[in-house]
């Protein structure tokens, strides 16, 4: 019984964390491709570590911003802006 | 595959095409511009004047390893910890960092769509499996990784110098002096990461310092005079730009063989390293006898590789941590070698070496280690953590030099 308790944790664990993000909503990157370069659109490359070094490229117009950092830097956008954050 | 020289390339030039010496070549070649090249011919000179002093004492004492010549000056205990703290970081940490680069190289050059934590796991799984391998297969695949990254190189090199409108001497930038250039020219001593110092003749030294400036020389070259030297020595990247800049799509696709291939050998090597040194100090009775056996592979390679794994699992890749962690145990390489090289000269007893001559080695590759802290950007950071991970070694490795001491004095 504890074998299967730990077993039904660990799976929702696991299984549960994308439904806790999936209020968070997600762009497809031909909508994306589309808005480029639009006023109200502001692409955030939130990559660090390796990810940021060994990666050559960035999408157009993205500007680097730490993840750790929110408070900070979401104070420069407007509120009706949308902002595009992606870490791969 | 006995031959001296072939298992002195597979274990000593393993790192040199990695991605990440790649990386320190191309930073620092920007900064020091045709500096770079004397630069760089010194070090090989001071490192093969090292190791021929080294091996020299060594031989003359009748020590056969560089952890019998610490033993002699240090100890044990200290000896064990900086043998192994040398190592066993360097392989966590710099194949954590080289396999998700060329995770990434894979999928930005040549798939797009296989995830590249997918195929640095996959790296990491088939690395492990040549692991376990008998040991003249596992060099004669890190011969062939190294022969596939040195080739790319070389024609990249060859390529960008003879696709010049002006000879290359014209198209050298000068040196930049700035708060860099210290550390650029101290991280030339971190290309070199490589097999003990005592650990073959001197002459293999030198063939293997050939090979590599045959390899390396003309890339730089040819990078220095494609890339502007900014460019080349802020980006994080520079060998991938060179390519592109040198060959176009084509210079990418060579260049994404060579950082998969060199990361490849690079971890072959650092596993090799790490193996060499547990069987060095069994060899010299302070870790039980087990570890100088074939059958040490069967144990070492799989806990390695899961310690490996759980450090990509877990994101430390993504962290800007990785590279202090990095940077500190290329650090304590680079200290258990002045360490060898003072054990040496106070070791001194040959009567074929001056003594000055072997000061001089040992004083450059200290002043090397201090110039690398002083000038890094996070030097506290650096000797804290290379500190812990020389307790950490040390306290780790104790039960075991406990029990092994039992052991010879019950029997």
């Amino acid at each position: 019984m504890k074998r299967i308790l730990f077993f039904l944790s660990l799976f929702l664990l696991v299984g549960g964390t994308p439904l806790l993000a999936a209020d968070v909503p997600t762009m497809s990157k031909e909508e994306l491709k589309k808005r480029l370069g639009s006023a109200d659109i502001a692409i955030l490359d939130v990559r660090s570590g390796r990810d940021w070094i060994s990666s050559e490229f960035k999408i157009q117009g993205a500007v680097r911003a730490a993840a750790t950092d929110f408070e900070n830097w979401s104070k420069r956008y407007a509120k009706d802006q949308t902002l595009v954050l992606y870490c791969a | 595959m006995n031959s001296p020289l072939l298992l002195s390339l597979a274990l000593g030039c393993g790192w040199i095409f990695s991605s990440e010496s790649l990386m320190i070549a191309g930073n620092s070649a920007g900064t020091l511009g045709w500096l770079v090249i004397p630069l760089l011919l010194g070090t090989v000179l001071l490192l093969i004047c090292n190791s021929a002093i080294t091996h020299n004492v060594a031989r003359s004492n009748n020590l056969h390893s560089e952890i019998a010549l610490l033993k002699t000056v240090l100890g044990t205990l200290p000896t064990v910890s900086v043998a192994l703290a040398s190592c066993f970081p360097l392989l966590i940490f710099a194949t954590t960092g080289l396999l998700v680069t060329a995770g990434y190289t894979f999928n930005e050059v040549f798939l797009y769509w296989f995830p590249n934590f997918g195929f640095a796991f996959l790296l990491l799984f088939c690395l492990t499996i040549c692991q376990l391998l008998p040991t003249r297969y596992l060099i004669g695949i890190q011969l062939l990784l190294i022969t596939l990254a040195a080739l790319g190189l070389l024609i990249l090199g060859l390529y960008g110098i003879f696709s010049l409108e002006q000879p290359v001497t014209a198209m050298l930038t000068s040196p930049r002096v700035s708060s860099s250039t210290l550390l650029s020219t101290s991280l030339l001593l971190l290309l070199f990461v490589g097999p003990t110092l005592t650990q073959g003749t001197a002459k293999e030294y030198v063939k293997r310092s050939i090979f590599v400036l045959a390899i390396l020389l003309p890339w730089l070259l040819a990078s220095i005079s494609h890339v502007p030297a900014e460019r080349l020595a802020h980006s994080t990247i520079p060998f991938m730009t060179a390519a592109r800049k040198i060959m176009g799509e084509p210079g990418r696709q060579l260049m994404g063989v060579v950082v998969i291939a060199g990361s490849s050998a690079a971890v072959t090597a650092l596993f090799l390293l790490c193996r060499q040194k547990l069987k060095e100090l069994a060899y010299e009775a302070i870790l039980p006898s087990f570890f100088a056996t074939a059958g040490e592979r069967w144990v070492f390679a799989p806990i390695a590789a899961i310690i490996i794994a759980t450090c990509m699992a877990t994101g430390l890749a993504g962290d800007e941590i990785l590279e202090i962690l990095l940077r500190s145990a290329l650090l304590l390489w680079l200290f258990s070698h002045c360490l060898v090289s003072i054990a040496a000269w106070s070791g001194y007893t040959a009567k074929s070496v001056q003594p000055m001559a072997a000061r001089f080695p040992a004083i450059l590759l200290t002043i090397g280690c201090g110039a690398a802290v002083y000038s890094s950007p996070h030097p506290l950071q650096l000797l804290g953590y290379s500190f812990l991970f020389l307790i950490a070694c040390g306290g780790l490795a104790l039960p075991l030099v406990i029990i092994h001491h039992r052991q010879k004095e019950t029997s």
